[in-house]
Formats: C-alpha cells, structure tokens, sequence
C-alpha cells in the first residue's frame, strides 16, 4: 500500500522542478560550447595584442609566452617615430637579430595610411548614406513602374565578382587620371557598396508602415520631410548596420587598393601592413603592433554603436 | 468651407480599375460614409481626397479649385488612420504638435492648441508618454487629437474604429459623431461596417468593385436599397432573399418557391406591373420586418415550421423552413416557440422588397 502512494505521489509530481541533472548538464553544455566559441574568436585577437608587446626572440619562444616577460614597446614606437630613424638595408645589418628588431623600412607609412583610410572610409560611409537613403526610401515607399526590377538590376551589379573588374575598374581610372589618388578608391567602393546599402535600406523602410508615410505627408510633409522627420529617426539600427558595413569593406578592401595605390599618397592600411610581410625580412612582433593600430578605429566605432548593431543587422536581414 | 466633387474620376493600379468613373459631390460640413467591403475602392476614394493616390482620369475639386495633382501637404485635409500611424519616436505631444509644426505655427499657438485638444479627448495626462505605452482607445484618441488641432477643411477617416474593442467602438462613435457636430466641418469617413456607416452618416454612398451602388442617406438605404448589393450588405442579421415567381389570386397573388409559398393581398403586390407575373423574382424581407401572429389583421402571411430558435438578449431569432431555405425573423421575447412547431408571421406590405433577380436591381421602390 505504502509503496502504491509513494509511487503514486512520484509520478503526479514528477514534472514539478526542473530535473536537477539534467539543468546541471544544460548550463555546463552551454558554457563549454561558449567558452569553445569565445576561444576560437579571441584567440587569435589576445595573440595579436599580446605579442605586440614582444620582441622578436620572444614571440618565437617556445612555449610561446601569452604574458610578455618583458614587455616592449618598440614596435609601437618604430611605427610613430621619426622616418629618420627608419631602418633601411644599410643599417639593418647593425640590429641585433636575436633580440629582433627588424623594422621594416614602410613603418613609418602606417600613420600616413590610417589617415587614407579613415578619408576612404568616411567619404565612403557618407556618400553610402547620402545615395542610399533616399534610393531605399524611393523603392520602398512610392510605388512607380519598375520598382521591383530596379531593386534586382541593383543587386544584380553584385553578382560579378570584384576580381573580374579589377581590368575595366583600373582602365577607367586611368583614363581619368586618378591612379595613386583617393578619389578612385573611393568611387569603386561606393559601387561595391551601394548596392548592399540599398538593400538593406529598402528592407528595413518596407518595414515600417505605409501609413506613417501617408500621415507625415497629410501632416504637410513633403517626401523629403517625410523621410528626415519620421523614417530616418526609426531607420537608426539599420543606418548604424549600413555605415559599419561600408566602413569595415572600404577599411578592410584590397585587391582594388592594390592595384589603384603606387605610393604613401594614396595607400590604405592593408596595403601598407602587407608590405611589411614582403621586407627584407620579417618581423611578426612588429606586423602585429601594426594590427593592434589598424582594429583601434573598427573596434571604436563598434563600440559607439553597439546598441544598434544586433537589430539593426537582423532587422536588415529579417523583413517585419 | 469645403465641398469635395469627383468629376468621372477613375483610378488603375495597372490594368486594375480600383475606382470607375466616380461622380460624386461632398457638401460642404456633410459627414459622408463610404461603405463597401474591402477592396471595393472607398480607401482608395479617401486617398484621391489626400492627395496620397493620383488621379488616373477625371478631375478632383475643392470647391471650385481642381486638385488633381496638388500635393497632399498643400490640401487642407487631416486623416486618421485604421492603425493609427502614430510617430513612434514622438511623445503623445509632439505627434499632436507635428502637423502644426510643419506648418510653421508659433510655438504659444501650438501649445494651446495641443492642450485644448488633449483636454477635450481626455489624454492630457498622456502627452509626455510615447504611443507605445499607450492603449489602442488611447491611442486612437492620439490620432484624433492630431488631426483635431490642425482644424483641417476635411477631415478623413479610413477604418478608424476597426482596431477597437467592440464596446469602445460604440463609445468612440459617439464622440466622433459628437466631433463633427462641434468642428463643423466635412467629414469623409471610410468603413466596412454597416452599422458604423448608418449610425455616423449625414449620407452613405455604398461600393462595389469601384463603382457606386448606391448614394442616400441612411434611412434611403436601409429602406429603399436600389440593388440586391446594397440590400444583402446592410442590416444586421442579412435581408432574407428568396427567389420565388408570383402566382395571382382574386384578392392578391402567392409568392412561390417549389411547394412553399407566401400570402400576399393586392396591396403588396399593387406596386408590381403586370410583367412581374410569371417571372422569376427575388423577394427581400428584413428580419424585423415581421409582426406577431396576434396582429392577424396584415394580410400578407407566411407559414412555415421553426428550425431553430436563436435568443439574443433582448429579442429571439427564429429560422424558419421556406421550401429548401431557412429564413431569419426577428420576433418578441415573449413568444414561447420550439423548433418542428408550425408558426404563422405577418409580414409587413409596406416593407417588402422586390428585385429582378438577372440585373439584380430593385424592381418598385
């Protein structure tokens, strides 16, 4: 009888809490699986930074040294230094190897290169906003004949891959003369970019309800009014997604800066940072000093936007 | 002052025709309902009235003025929304201020306006919120008070009751009904809804499939509806609509269905010409349009055995068989009736509605 009830009173409460095995395995599942991922992301970041600080016969140590033992900062300072002090094949040779050392004889273009691609970049985040918002807008809102193919011919332009244009892009830019200026970086770019910036505009406006649309404009707004008084202050996640987008593939370009680029005039940063890998010699310490400087504005403007980052990515991506 | 005319206005989303030759004149301080189900062109109708739908053909005017391609911010028109399309990153005050704003008011003119508006619907102690945090009847109040404060010419609503609380709705359309009466200005009013459109109209003008059906005031169309549309769409259970051909007797005829018949005296049928004899006809009879048995002195009777007995409240609903079809009347609570009894109603002569059922058209109104 006894044994009935109890297991009677088992089975009706069985369900009551949350098996405590079993919640036990779900949050260390969880962890492990995260701490997996976080290992994977930031691994490479903490060996970049921490090996910033090293000099050469450290970073080659073995094991390897997550916690530099003497901490330096000669690579830094060899990128910010005067270009006299630069090291050319002449001196180089006076350097002792052991203690690395190896400054490429482009260091000194790092700086000058930041300052071309932060003009590249914000030219190019700009001129994104200023052509795609009212395009975005445009498609999503008012309804002409040709909207829904003009979105595809849009998209379309996209389907080349950037290499195939490389020849056509370099012909035309020389034609106009801007070879080595940052002007034609700045125009492929916006051809590389402007397309996902409409796209992921026009999602994010058919989003948002006709009718406020329709209400702003009865309130005696014209289209433009409409778009900067109602539709821009509800597009901020989207804009935030559309500006890091642009300025990370304009930050981040290569190819197209490779071949338009000759001198410090006009050269980005991953031009410049892969010129240190093809000196003389090389030295890892100091390429990843120069990384540690060129994520510093990406990482800032990250940060500044956080907050919009995730629903503005998904919001572009995910309609309603 | 604001008179609104459509002059044989037609609108096409591509090969669509959404409006058809539309004429139409709104009198000025009219409140006018546009009824239809959705899709018959009565939003697209109020839109025209915005400027936010260009014209396809026709002329639109304000007044003598032609407006066709006047741009909705340079009408003298407010509209609320069925979603109320409030700004969401706005406060409750700067939503009812916007339109005002844009339109470059001082800033003390303004605020007296907004405050005087937020007093008389209620939401004064709402205007620091933002519409999120707000009920729908609340925000509903929002959308009138923005469209109150501009002291439009016209003032457009499309479905503005839709998203509400079937007891809300009746409240908010006596406030509406209310509204126009101290505004004193031209009210376009969109809705499905039959009861919203007789409730709130000065006129009703009923759509389908772009073209109007009918134009009156309530009372014209819920008595004297001119198709069998405009018959079936208003009223609250549906009109009964039988199909039946008129045989005549000495002293009136018998409208027949197969076996099943209805008594009609001369009266009813007097309005008939003689080609209606033998046709095929349809008879509409409303669902209150019946008396109790007591009343045996009307002399057009229907027979017929209760299927079913349907109370609401203040009043039962009988179904009664009519050869393959079940009829709805409306009778008094006090009649104690059991489905499979044998009733007898009188119908009221006066009342019934003939139309030929191939053009679909009233026959003798």
């Amino acid at each position: 009888m006894s044994v009935a009830v109890a297991s009677g009173t088992r089975r009706t409460e069985r369900y009551r809490v949350r098996p405590r095995a079993a919640g036990i395995a779900r949050a260390l599942g969880l962890f492990v699986a995260s701490a997996l991922t976080l290992v994977y992301l930031l691994g490479p970041v903490c060996w970049m930074v921490s090996s910033s600080f090293q000099n050469e016969a450290e970073i080659t140590s073995v094991p390897p040294h997550w916690i530099p033992d003497h901490p330096t900062l000669r690579n830094f300072e060899a990128i910010v230094e005067r270009p006299s002090r630069a090291v050319t094949y002449e001196t180089r040779s006076k350097i002792d190897p052991v203690s690395g050392g190896y400054i490429p004889s482009t260091a000194r273009n790092l700086l000058p290169a930041m300052g071309n691609s932060l003009i590249v970049a914000g030219a190019v985040v700009l001129l994104n906003l200023l052509a795609g918002v009212p395009a975005a807008y445009a498609l999503a809102k008012i309804h002409f004949r040709g909207r829904a193919s003009s979105i595809y011919f849009i998209l379309s332009t996209r389907v080349v891959p950037d290499i195939a244009l490389v020849v056509p892009f370099f012909l035309f830019i020389r034609k106009l003369g801007l070879l080595d200026n940052l002007i034609s970086l700045i125009v492929t770019y916006l051809a590389i970019t402007v397309p996902f910036t409409v796209f992921i505009l026009v999602n994010y406006f058919e989003a948002l309800p006709d009718e406020l649309d329709k209400a702003a404009r009865v309130d005696g707004c014209s289209r433009l009014q409409a778009l900067l008084h109602v539709y821009l202050p509800l597009a901020v996640p989207s804009l935030v997604a559309v500006t890091l987008f642009a300025f990370l593939a304009s930050w981040n370009e290569f190819l197209l800066a490779l071949m338009f680029t000759q001198t410090i005039a006009s050269q980005t940063v991953p031009i410049v940072v892969a010129s240190f890998a093809s000196d003389f010699t090389i030295s890892f310490s100091f390429i990843n000093a120069a990384g540690v400087i060129a994520v510093i504005p990406p990482v800032i403007l990250a940060l500044v936007f956080e907050r919009y980052i995730v629903s503005g990515l998904t919001a572009g991506a995910v309609k309603g | 002052m604001a008179r609104i005319r459509f002059d044989k206005v037609t609108k096409r989303y591509g090969g669509v025709v959404a409006v058809d030759r539309l004429d139409l004149e709104i009198r000025d301080k009219e409140f006018l309902v546009l009824l239809g189900p959705s899709g018959c062109g009565k939003s697209t109708t109020l839109n025209m009235i915005a400027g936010l739908e260009d014209l396809s053909d026709g002329d639109l005017y304000f007044d003598d003025e032609i407006v066709n391609f006047m741009p909705p911010h340079r009408r003298d028109v407010a509209m609320v929304f069925q979603s109320y399309a409030l700004y969401p990153h706005k406060s409750v005050r700067d939503n009812i201020a916007f339109g005002l704003k844009m339109r470059r008011l001082p800033p003390d003119e303004i605020a007296a306006r907004v405050r005087e508006a937020a007093e008389r619907l209620e939401i004064a102690h709402l205007l620091d919120r933002r519409p999120h945090q707000l009920s729908g009847g609340q925000r509903q109040r929002v959308a009138l008070g923005r469209a109150m404060v501009r002291r439009p010419a016209v003032f457009l609503m499309d479905e503005p009751l839709s998203n509400l609380d079937a007891a809300l709705r009746i409240t908010m359309r006596a406030e509406i009904k209310q509204l126009h009466r101290t505004m004193g200005t031209t009210f376009v009013y969109v809705t499905h809804d039959q009861a919203e459109a007789l409730t709130l109209a000065d006129r009703i003008v009923v759509m389908k499939d772009g073209l109007v059906q009918q134009i009156g005031t309530p009372d014209e169309i819920y008595e004297r509806p001119r198709n069998l549309f405009v018959a079936s769409f208003l009223g609250n259970p549906p009109i009964n609509l039988i199909e039946g051909r008129l045989v005549r007797r000495a002293d009136g005829a018998d409208f027949r269905r197969n076996g099943a018949a209805i008594r009609l005296s001369a009266a009813a049928v007097a309005r008939l010409d003689a080609l209606a004899e033998g046709r095929t006809l349809t008879l509409g009879v409303r669902p209150e349009d019946v008396h109790a048995p007591a009343a045996m002195a009307a002399d057009c009777v229907l027979e017929g055995t209760v299927r079913s007995v349907l109370p609401v409240g203040s009043d039962q609903y009988l179904g009664i068989a009519f050869d393959d079809r079940e009829l709805f009347f409306r009778v008094g609570k006090g009649l104690a009736h059991q489905p499979g009894e044998t009733v007898t109603l009188a119908l009221d002569t006066a009342r019934l509605h003939w139309f030929d059922p191939e053009t679909a058209e009233a026959l003798a109104s």
